[in-house]
């Protein structure tokens, strides 16, 4: 019975460990039940070894034995190896935020460069952005509820911000969906809302490299012929003129809230 | 770069007008007259398949149609997902988890 056993051995060698311990280690009780265990171990092996030497003296011990676990700690160690060197190459710095608050970015750097056509068709970059408060959404004309109402709450926020605080923010649309979503279509859907919000397509790579950049999440779900949905983060991102992000909004916020933070964030910067 | 200006040079002028603001407006309105009726015949018995497991009575079959017409497929395989989560969730409120206590109780205790 393995278990009266165990008993036994852990019980014999609790006199002598306890004296090792106090001499090294304060009186843990982790380092204790640890040392037990390791201690019931090896006297499980020692007479386990004395059945099994008379035979194993017969068998010839080559050397493939050696080099077999060797190996594999070689492709354990190798494996390793590829997986952090491939996390370095692939990790972002940690962004420096003087200020800490519920929705601050302090963590990874979100943002980066970009080049997209916009609905003029236009090649535009970052560059032409900057010097501008900017509040970024990602989103699809196709979206059910969602999106439009997303949308929406930019419109009613801009001319909140328009008109009551006489601040002035370049609101950007990015499409997520551009195969469906050519210029001319996001001139026509963004017209309804806000003839100031600029509309940005471009081919699948350039928008899946920007949200990658801008840490969105975007997926294409349950496909019914040509009709699709897309699964997306619905964040908007408020940057300085510098372009760096300062603020993620979520569904959350109703337009009003938004116009406030967003006159909030404003003040902060320019004072 | 080259793959933005041929992107561009793609014949790229159509418009999806059935995601615009009147289609969409006439979608959530055909959705909302069929939701209420089948609030409404919720004490009948549902015959018709809606999508994604959503069944509805044959009194709504009219709303129906007009609701698949003015929306496009996957919107309504959408909104039908919303309402049957919505309705569970409402069901579990107004039960105030009495059944699913019940249920709980006797397959936990020993008998």
């Amino acid at each position: 019975m393995p278990i009266s056993r165990f008993l036994f051995f852990s019980s014999k060698h609790r006199f002598r460990q306890p004296l090792n311990l106090i001499r090294r280690f304060d009186l843990s009780k982790r380092t204790q039940s640890c040392s037990y265990t390791k201690s019931s171990r090896q006297s499980h092996r020692n007479p386990a070894d004395y059945f099994l030497s008379p035979q194993e003296t017969k068998a010839s011990r080559s050397w493939s034995t050696y080099v077999i676990p060797a190996g594999g700690l070689l492709g354990l160690a190798g494996i390793a190896t590829f997986v952090h060197y491939n996390d370095e190459r692939r990790a972002v710095r940690k962004g420096q935020g003087e200020n800490s608050g519920p929705n601050r970015v302090t963590g990874p750097i979100i943002g980066g460069p970009f080049t997209l056509i916009d609905t003029e068709n236009r090649l535009v970059t970052e560059n032409n952005f900057l010097g501008n408060w900017v509040l970024l959404y990602f989103g699809y004309t196709s979206s059910p509820d969602v999106g439009p109402e997303q949308v929406q709450m930019m419109a009613k926020a801009i001319d909140i911000l328009d008109s009551k605080k006489n601040l002035k923010i370049l609101p950007i649309f990015v499409t997520i969906d551009p195969q469906r979503d050519t210029p001319a279509h996001l001139r026509a859907y963004l017209k309804e809302f806000n003839s100031r919000i600029v509309g940005l397509t471009g081919p699948v790579g350039a928008i899946r490299q920007m949200a990658q950049e801008y840490r969105v999440f975007f997926k294409k779900v349950e496909d019914e012929g040509d009709d699709y949905l897309v699964e997306s983060s619905h964040n908007m991102y408020f940057m300085n003129p510098s372009l760096e992000v300062v603020r993620c909004f979520g569904v959350e916020y109703t337009a009003e809230e938004l116009a406030e933070e967003i006159s909030k964030e404003m003040k902060k910067a320019s004072t | 770069m080259a793959a933005l200006e041929a992107y561009a040079s793609r014949n790229a002028d159509e418009v999806h007008t059935d995601v615009l603001l009147k289609a969409r407006q006439a979608c959530y309105k055909s959705r909302d007259a069929f939701y209420d009726c089948l609030e409404k015949e919720s004490n009948k018995k549902p015959t018709e398949i809606a999508s994604v497991g959503l069944l509805y009575p044959a009194e709504c079959k009219a709303l129906r149609a007009q609701f698949v017409n003015h929306c496009r497929a996957s919107w309504v395989k959408h909104f039908d997902r919303l309402y049957c989560k919505n309705k569970r969730v409402r069901r579990l409120l107004d039960d105030g988890g009495e059944t699913r206590r019940a249920e709980l109780k006797r397959s936990v205790l020993p008998n």
